[in-house]
């Protein structure tokens, strides 16, 4: 009943929206910043149904010249007079570039040309009305991770269509979420974004490695450094696309508005079933392993928190990222792009970075501070040849919390062996109190600590390697310890390293 | 509780309409997390002509953690210990989302037929399998026979 009310309410609001701005125009409006190569940006209202023609007509009297003298370019593209509006990604506040094809800057050009090329220029700018192309949006097909080897082949229509390329990002401010992703491209050495790409990124490392696709720069400013010798000056003429990408899902806060591409999230095309659920998702993840294993979002985030909960994420030796591999154990299949783990909460994905971090300290041969609320990572400078062996096991939670311990046994600092301290007397005996008697055995027990303190000594076993207090809730005897950088893999009956006789003798205790 | 995730409805259906071979799995009336299972002991291995019921349980977090298996019929096999638990891999750290109750039923049936002694979960079992196989294989068809058979 709801569902019906709602369709008529929609169906009035439409013919009350058609009325009123029949008489306008601008049935929905889009602002637009328009930019120009001369440095000027309008701010114009654009309809979603107009073509780029009618751009064009719009902008051209605002800049005093011809609508045929103008180019339009978004996204490294020039975009055909036919291209209609909507079928560009363009968001409220997006910026179009016009660039103004002169004819003088062009004739001075054609006396630097070798004759040969002259009639070429020429009559490419005799049809310049009708060039241009789709936008980028409409012809970039679905990037794969690794360059294809051969990429002649020749798809329908249909197909492309079905490959079109989507992108997620992560945007971090202001939506702070995955989201939809625009590409946009703008000229290495200058930034502006008149450009026109050579040609269209055909693999991800086309658009996230510098230098692999050049660009035609409309900036006028676009000027090369000053160089020296002559093969330096031929390479500072080569110019190259930047690609980066912007949220879809917020108004563009300009030009230095970007956001991070998560490329392994893609639009479920190809309709494969998640590997986890089975379920067949619209967006899916898809990892970097041959295969090319597919989970959907949410079995994604199950992995990571199954994994995240044992600490059981890994250091990608290659790149040293703290990342996962493909969940069905599949060889160099780490994620290297660790924002994908913001598809977590913002609770996980601080869990996520902090556990992160601690692994990195330790692997550094660092140290956390033992402090409860602490857990400062302190990595020591490599001891000098001339220091004490107490001087090296004296620690200092330095921009932390300022406490003093020991390396071995992580407790307060103290002078002799480890074994021999006991820092829970140590404070207890202080004699210069004449007036005030306090019974120390009763003193010993009304310490703010002590009662936790007691309760880990009396249900807990140190892990024999780390020395971290642990202890067993069920299951086995075989203990893995979870200590960032430790585990050590021991035997709970023996408190020594796990082996092939605990297993048998004393596996389930 | 939450409801039963969709996974594990369409692999029990699919478990029900095709069932694998010599291996039968219904889910309990009151959990449909805990399943009973029968596997046939394999031809040409000790344990041919055996009816082996074990328990099957999917954790909450399954498939992101590996079910939990158990021989609930006495058994004399290397992997298998008194208790019945079974020292396979694929039920600890080679556990992938993308196996299924399945392929774990099918695994532990292949295990049936190749006892692996050097990987042993029950040491004397594994001993004896080493240093006498015929041996170990009389006392594996005579388990077979007192405790597989008679029901």
């Amino acid at each position: 009943m709801n569902f019906f009310f709602d369709v008529v309410l929609n169906a009035f609001i439409r013919m009350l929206q058609l009325f009123w701005f029949g008489k306008r125009r601008i049935s929905n409006s889009l602002s637009i910043y328009v930019k120009t190569n001369e440095g000027n940006t309008l701010c114009v209202d654009l309809d979603p149904k107009w073509d780029i023609k009618n751009v064009k007509e719009v902008v051209a009297p605002r800049l005093g010249i011809l609508p045929e003298d103008l180019k339009v370019i978004l996204a490294g593209k020039e975009l055909h007079n036919s291209t209609i509006i909507e079928e560009c990604d363009l968001g409220q506040q997006s910026i179009l570039h016009v660039v103004r094809t002169q004819p003088g800057r062009n004739r001075t050009r054609k006396l630097n040309l070798p004759q040969d090329t002259i009639e070429e220029l020429a009559s490419e700018n005799s049809d310049v009305n009708e060039s241009g192309s789709k936008p980028m949006n409409e012809t970039l097909t679905d990037l794969p991770l690794e360059e294809a080897e051969e990429s002649v082949t020749t798809i329908s229509e249909q197909e492309q269509e079905e490959n079109r390329a989507h992108f997620y990002v992560y945007c971090s401010a202001p939506c702070k979420s995955v989201q939809p992703g625009k590409l946009r491209v703008r000229c290495e050495r200058c930034s502006s974004g008149a450009v026109t790409v050579d040609r269209d990124p055909q693999c991800w490392p086309d658009v996230l490695l510098p230098q692999r696709i050049t660009v035609h720069c409309e900036n006028d400013f676009c000027l090369p450094p000053l160089s020296v010798t002559h093969t330096e000056e031929i390479e500072s003429q080569i110019l190259y696309a930047k690609f980066y990408f912007k949220c879809a899902n917020h108004t563009s806060l300009g030009e230095t508005d970007e956001s991070v591409p998560l490329y392994l999230i893609k639009p479920n095309l190809r309709k494969v079933p998640c590997l986890a659920c089975t379920d067949i998702r619209d967006t899916v993840l898809v990892f970097p392993c041959e295969a090319g294993h597919v989970t959907c979002l949410d079995c994604f985030c199950d992995y990571c928190t199954a994994r995240l909960h044992d600490r059981h994420f890994e250091f990608d030796t290659v790149h040293g990222y703290y990342t996962l591999p493909c969940p069905t154990g599949c060889p160099d299949s780490y994620i290297l792009e660790v924002h994908h783990f913001h598809l977590l909460n913002a609770h996980q994905y601080e869990q996520y970075q902090r556990f992160g971090t601690e692994e990195y300290v330790l692997k550094a041969g660092g140290l956390l501070c033992p402090q409860p609320d602490c857990g400062m990572g302190i990595i020591p400078q490599s001891p000098d040849t001339d220091t004490t062996d107490e001087e090296c096991r004296k620690i200092q939670c330095i921009g932390g919390c300022g406490y003093v311990f020991c390396r071995r046994c992580l407790q307060g600092f103290h002078v002799d062996d480890c074994e021999t301290q006991h820092p829970v007397l140590s404070s207890s005996q202080n004699p210069a109190t004449g007036t005030y008697a306090v019974d120390p055995l009763k003193a010993k027990d009304a310490k703010w600590d002590e009662a936790s303190k007691k309760t880990i000594k009396v249900s807990t076993k140190p892990c024999p390697k780390c020395r971290t207090p642990t202890e067993r809730d069920g299951g086995c005897m075989h203990i893995v310890c979870t200590r960032a950088g430790c585990g050590f893999q021991w035997c709970w009956v023996c408190q020594t390293q796990w082996t092939r006789d605990c297993m048998g003798n004393h596996w389930f205790g | 509780m939450t409801a039963l995730p969709r996974r594990i409805i369409k692999e029990t259906q699919r478990l029900m309409q095709e069932p694998v071979p010599g291996i039968s799995a219904v889910p309990d009336d009151t959990n449909a997390r805990y399943f009973h299972v029968i596997v046939t002991g394999p031809e040409d291995s000790p344990f041919e002509g055996g009816l082996f019921k074990l328990e099957l349980f999917l954790p909450e977090d399954y498939p992101m953690s590996a079910p939990k298996v158990r021989f609930i019929t006495k058994i004399y096999h290397p992997n298998i210990d008194r208790l019945g638990r079974i020292c396979l891999d694929i039920l600890k750290d080679k556990w992938s989302p993308a196996l299924q109750i399945r392929t774990v039923l099918l695994s532990i049936q292949a295990l049936l037929s190749a006892p692996n002694p050097d990987d042993p979960l029950a040491n004397d079992v594994a001993e004896l399998w080493k240093v006498n196989e015929s041996e170990a294989i009389r006392n594996a068809k005579e388990w077979t026979r007192r405790f597989a058979m008679d029901n």
